[in-house]
């Protein structure tokens, strides 16, 4: 109990040491999470009217068109909020935010095929794909604010414990996504026989539902606890 | 942190029983409940030692026949059985379009659960099968019923084609298992299945021809009837047992050998003949004019029958036209036929204890009554008097043939009802009992819990509500799985994602404390191997069929063209094993062992040797042979269990004679390690080769809160509630199981038809049924295993003074042993049945089972 109690005064006190990442308004926080959803939403209108593809009939190229729009709208909106502003420049936080890319689609893979994703050549690419697009949706805005600070990394993903606005718009959407591609992953065993069992569009759907719902959830968050932080700030 | 309270608590309850009663407890409320609940679920029927005779036939109000045959006008003289196990529908149909008029092809519906035994055994008694039958496939017994075949003994292909030629047999039947076979493992749209089909399709056109060539008037098959058929379809994946279209549908092909018949009335003679197999047996006894079986509850079908029609021109005495012959004959075969079946509902509900309620009885007698009546006021006397003209013949006839059919409607519908619906009171009993021994369990783990959680810090509670609800919630989604037969079907899958899910959740913990990160990566690790494993060993049986080609991983097409992933496949588990013996000998040199331990930690490490050395031999990969071959055979596993045995003597004479020494922790750590190692060499020989990478896995999934629990005592509560899920787990694998055909009988049976709860319950029997009796097994096993380590480890703690708070968590740490244990264990049984497969194919490919 002691250990606990002095492990968690000793993180709270190393966040005090550092510069926090600046805080964000309800309004600046809207803005953001609204054109994250924007972009997925035009990234799907893209992907229907020009190339007439879906999710279930083409999901490779649709999932690279969401990856491939998010990518600038998720860098160059995250890295504004970036930690140490003082060292690291706006290009630098999305420089790392672009590496982060990589890494978090090979872990969001890893993950996928410890769980029982298919290894075949002819799913590879879409695999690729759905890995990159959670990759965005998870580690891509928490690389760019967070930069490799693995205390801060553990502490909102392993811990969940968000310190400050713009943690939870990192926090909350990056597990939306998480756990609703974890459920989006039932349906696929039953024997209804739809297109849409496929891997990985039902986990893709999962991922997007689960998303969306965070953004609006993180809002909230943001709205509640963001209301003495606006006023700090001003 | 040892409190002298909890202590003298622990020892007011009085030694080791005051530990394992529970467990024992739990032993015999789950025996309890599935007694009970088995009773209810594998329903069985009586079967009546009885036998037709011909001299019956004498009782009844029908018009016996007297010119020397038995019961009906015999159509024909001798039958010709061919029984393709698991025909598909599609197979047969150019033989009959060449024929049109003297052969024709029924759609036959048998009756589920369709494996073989129990569609001989419907078809030849004319009665349902139960599946309690399913079992005695493996054994095969003879059939003791009453049927129409005396079965007597095995032959082979080489045998059917010289018999057509012989004079010395009335009832030929050819059973070819092959297209079963072919179908099992390599699917419906196989090459090995076209071949398989395309050598029946040469045989049978042997067989037809010199059929033809001799049944002219005075040759040996002037009477002869052919009748190719299957028992049972097969899915697209060529199973079968369940109840599905594909399953229960299969083809009869008739073809008789004389001028075919051109004038059965139309109404009985539909161009879409459809036959019940169910009406199988008595339609050929009924053409063969031997007596009917006695069980039989099928009808005389009319399309069949009619392909003997001819033979009985010889009476053409009469002005009347043929069709009108035949059916006179045929409602007199249909009466015998009511008799006989409502000579045996009687005999059986008189007989059975769960018979047919008095309710149906009545309905039976009335239906039976009133067909009754019009035949001996009406229509017998119609028969007798031969003046009578086709005119007020015919709509007598036709409405006599119709209450007859109802009558035997009736009986049948009844039958299946009564046979196959479950005993719904027994099953809630069972599962009410099954529910209480889960809240004792949970009731029992919660006091164990409060003993020694007690002594711990109060900061764990919150951690324990949040991984037990975890768990919990995993479980639950595992559970509810169940409900659902094509997540059984998945079931590896399902169980690797769920495994991987708390891999990584458990990974995620680590990371928040900081411990145990590589422990629990190489679990992740693991189970994706697991993952590959089972895939690539279900993608190798199915490599050919069509319908598997999508889910062959690119693992196995490497493997295919590389014989360097042999060399891996055959390596890997080697290496593996090497490692585990590095490791035990590393674990043995710790010092902390006494004496019995040891040696008994030595003896496995001997036995890997020896394993090694037995796959050695066995691949011919290594080219040098070791030593001569039936040495490494058969001599090297006989030593492995000898080995084992002797492990285990040695550890059971270790708990006589032990000396109170040690620490507890050390002692309890020795003594599973050498348990475990003591089974696993015996476990690993069984499994093959997989076996060491699970036994790796499961030891460093085992590492995980032994560890914790030698060096943390904070991980403990964390474990507590792993234990408690782990410990539901095996239950929460049962319980929907159980509750399941409950659920859809419950369900279905007040809102919808009789047609659709019967479609519902048959694939009950094909699915769940199986699975409910091995995880029945499971659960008994476990149970029993539980109760066993616990008198095993609980005999040491009447004379230690040790720490108290050990002793329930020793009980609880076996638990996940056992459980996991069980668990591996259904993995090993699911992939040594599929490693079987070949085996037993291979086997029967070459001996098609052959009765004269």
């Amino acid at each position: 109990m002691d250990r606990r109690k002095s492990s968690k005064e000793t993180t709270s006190s190393k966040a005090l040491t550092m510069v926090p990442s600046p805080p964000i308004s309800a309004s600046e926080a809207f803005i953001v999470n609204t054109l994250c959803a924007l972009v997925l939403f035009f990234a799907f209108w893209i992907a229907n009217t020009l190339y007439s593809i879906d999710l279930v009939t083409d999901p490779s190229l649709t999932l690279f068109f969401i990856w491939i729009t998010e990518l600038p709208t998720v860098t160059l909106l995250f890295s504004r909020y970036r930690q140490n502003r003082q060292r690291c420049t706006y290009l630098r936080a999305v420089g790392r935010g672009v590496l982060g890319v990589p890494v978090g689609a090979l872990l969001n893979l890893l993950g996928a095929i410890a769980l029982g994703a298919p290894v075949t050549s002819q799913y590879l690419p879409k695999t690729v794909n759905w890995a990159l697009m959670m990759s965005l949706f998870t580690t891509v805005p928490a690389s760019c604010v967070l930069g490799s600070s693995w205390t801060d990394w553990r502490r909102i993903f392993a811990q969940t414990k968000p310190n400050g606005s713009i943690e939870y718009l990192l926090c909350l959407p990056a597990h939306g996504a998480v756990i609703g591609a974890w459920f989006g992953a039932w349906p696929m065993p039953l024997d209804w026989e739809r297109p849409w069992q496929e891997w990985p569009i039902s986990v893709s759907y999962g991922a997007i539902a689960g998303y969306l719902v965070a953004l609006i959830a993180s809002l909230g968050f943001v709205l509640a606890c963001g209301r003495p932080q606006h006023i700090k700030r001003e | 942190m040892k409190q002298p309270e909890t202590t003298s608590l622990v020892a007011a309850k009085g030694g080791k029983w005051g530990y394992t009663w529970p467990l024992w407890t739990a032993l015999l409320l789950h025996l309890l409940a599935v007694l009970l609940f088995t009773t209810g679920f594998l329903l069985t029927r009586t079967e009546l030692p009885h036998r037709s005779h011909c001299s019956d036939v004498s009782h009844s109000p029908c018009l016996s026949t007297n010119n020397g045959s038995c019961w009906t006008k015999p159509a024909a003289n001798r039958l010709i059985l061919i029984v393709l196990d698991a025909l598909r529908l599609q197979v047969l149909k150019n033989v009959a379009s060449e024929r049109p008029l003297s052969a024709r092809i029924f759609k036959a519906v048998a009756d589920p659960p369709t494996t073989s035994l129990q569609r001989l055994k419907g078809l030849t008694t004319g009665g349902l099968p139960t599946f309690v039958d399913v079992g005695n496939s493996f054994g095969a017994p003879a059939i003791v019923e009453d049927n129409f075949v005396n079965q007597v003994d095995n032959g082979c292909i080489d045998h059917l084609l010289p018999s057509l030629y012989e004079e010395d047999w009335d009832v030929l039947i050819a059973h070819f298992l092959g297209v079963d076979h072919a179908g099992h493992i390599f699917g419906v749209d196989s090459t090995p299945m076209i071949e398989k089909l395309e050598q029946y399709n040469t045989i049978l056109e042997g067989v037809i021809e010199i059929l033809e060539n001799h049944s002219g008037p005075g040759k040996p098959h002037e009477n002869t009837l052919l009748v190719v058929m299957g028992d049972h379809g097969q899915t697209l994946n060529g199973d079968h047992g369940g109840g599905s279209a594909e399953e229960v549908e299969t083809a009869i092909f008739a073809m008789s050998f004389k001028k075919p018949l051109s004038a059965v009335p139309p109404e009985f003679d539909s161009c879409f003949c459809q036959l019940d197999l169910l009406d199988f047996a008595v339609t050929v006894s009924a053409m063969l004019g031997i007596p009917f079986p006695y069980g039989s509850i099928g009808h005389i079908n009319p399309e069949l029958y009619a392909l003997g029609a001819d033979s009985w021109n010889l009476d053409a005495s009469q002005k009347l036209s043929e069709s009108d012959i035949w059916m006179q004959n045929y409602a007199n075969a249909l009466c015998i036929n009511s008799w006989q079946v409502k000579r045996y509902v009687d005999a059986y509900s008189a007989s059975s204890a769960v018979g047919f309620s008095d309710d149906d009885l009545s309905r039976i007698a009335s239906a039976y009554a009133q067909a009754e009546n019009h035949w001996s006021h009406f229509t017998k006397k119609l028969l007798l008097d031969i003046q009578n003209d086709s005119d007020t013949l015919v709509p007598a006839l036709k409405r006599q043939i119709d209450a007859y059919f109802k009558f035997l409607t009736t009986v049948s519908e009844l039958a299946r009802s009564k046979w196959t619906e479950f005993d719904l009171k027994m099953m809630g009993t069972g599962i009410g009992i099954l529910l209480i021994s889960l809240v004792f369990q949970f009731f029992t783990i919660l006091r164990a819990n409060k003993q020694y959680g007690e002594t711990l810090s109060s900061s764990g509670d919150s951690w324990v509500i949040t991984s037990s609800s975890f768990t919990f919630f995993l479980l639950g989604i595992r559970a509810c799985s169940f409900l659902s037969n094509s997540y059984i079907l998945e079931e590896g899958k399902i169980a690797n994602f769920l495994l991987s899910t708390f891999g990584i959740v458990t990974l995620r913990q680590s990371v928040i404390k900081g411990e145990l990160l590589i422990e629990s990566i190489g679990f992740l690790i693991l189970s994706t191997f697991c993952r590959f494993a089972i895939e690539v060993g279900l993608s190798k049986q199915a490599a050919t069929s069509a319908f598997m080609k999508e889910y062959t991983s690119w693992i196995v097409n490497i493997a295919s063209g590389l014989p360097v992933w042999d060399y891996a496949a055959e390596v890997v588990p080697m290496i593996v094993l090497i490692l585990l013996i590095a490791w035990l000998y590393k674990v043995t040199n710790g010092g902390r062992f006494g004496c019995p331990w040891k040696h008994v930690i030595m003896g496995t490490i001997l036995s890997y040797m020896l394993i090694i050395m037995h796959w050695i031999t066995e691949s011919n990969r290594f080219g040098v042979p070791l030593m001569p071959e039936h040495i490494g055979r058969n001599y090297i596993p006989r030593i492995v269990y000898a080995i084992g045995l002797g492990q285990l003597l040695l550890l059971g004479f270790g708990q006589l004679f032990k000396k109170n020494c040690l620490d507890y922790k050390e002692n309890l750590v020795a003594k599973t390690t050498a348990v475990v190692s003591a089974w696993s060499s015996t476990v690993i020989l069984l499994s093959g080769k997989q076996g060491p990478m699970v036994a790796f896995a499961s030891l460093v999934g085992g590492a995980l809160p032994l560890s914790a629990h030698m060096l943390f005592e904070e991980f403990v509560l964390v474990r507590q509630a792993i234990l408690l899920a782990i410990d539901t787990f095996g239950f929460s694998i049962i319980l929907p199981v159980f509750g399941l055909p409950f659920l859809i009988a419950t369900k279905y049976q007040a809102n919808l038809g009789k047609q659709f709860l019967f479609t519902q319950l048959s694939q009950v029997w094909g699915l769940f049924a199986p699975k409910f009796v091995f995880d029945v097994f499971n659960l008994i096993l476990t149970d029993f295993l539980i109760c066993l380590a616990s008198i095993y480890y609980f005999d040491q703690r009447n004379q230690g003074k040790d720490d108290p708070e050990q002793k329930p968590s020793a009980s609880l740490s076996l638990k996940p042993f056992s459980c996991g244990a069980s668990h591996v264990s259904r993995a090993y049984f699911m992939r040594s049945l599929m490693r079987l497969k070949p085996y037993s194919s291979e086997a029967s490919h070459a001996s098609e089972a052959f009765f004269v």
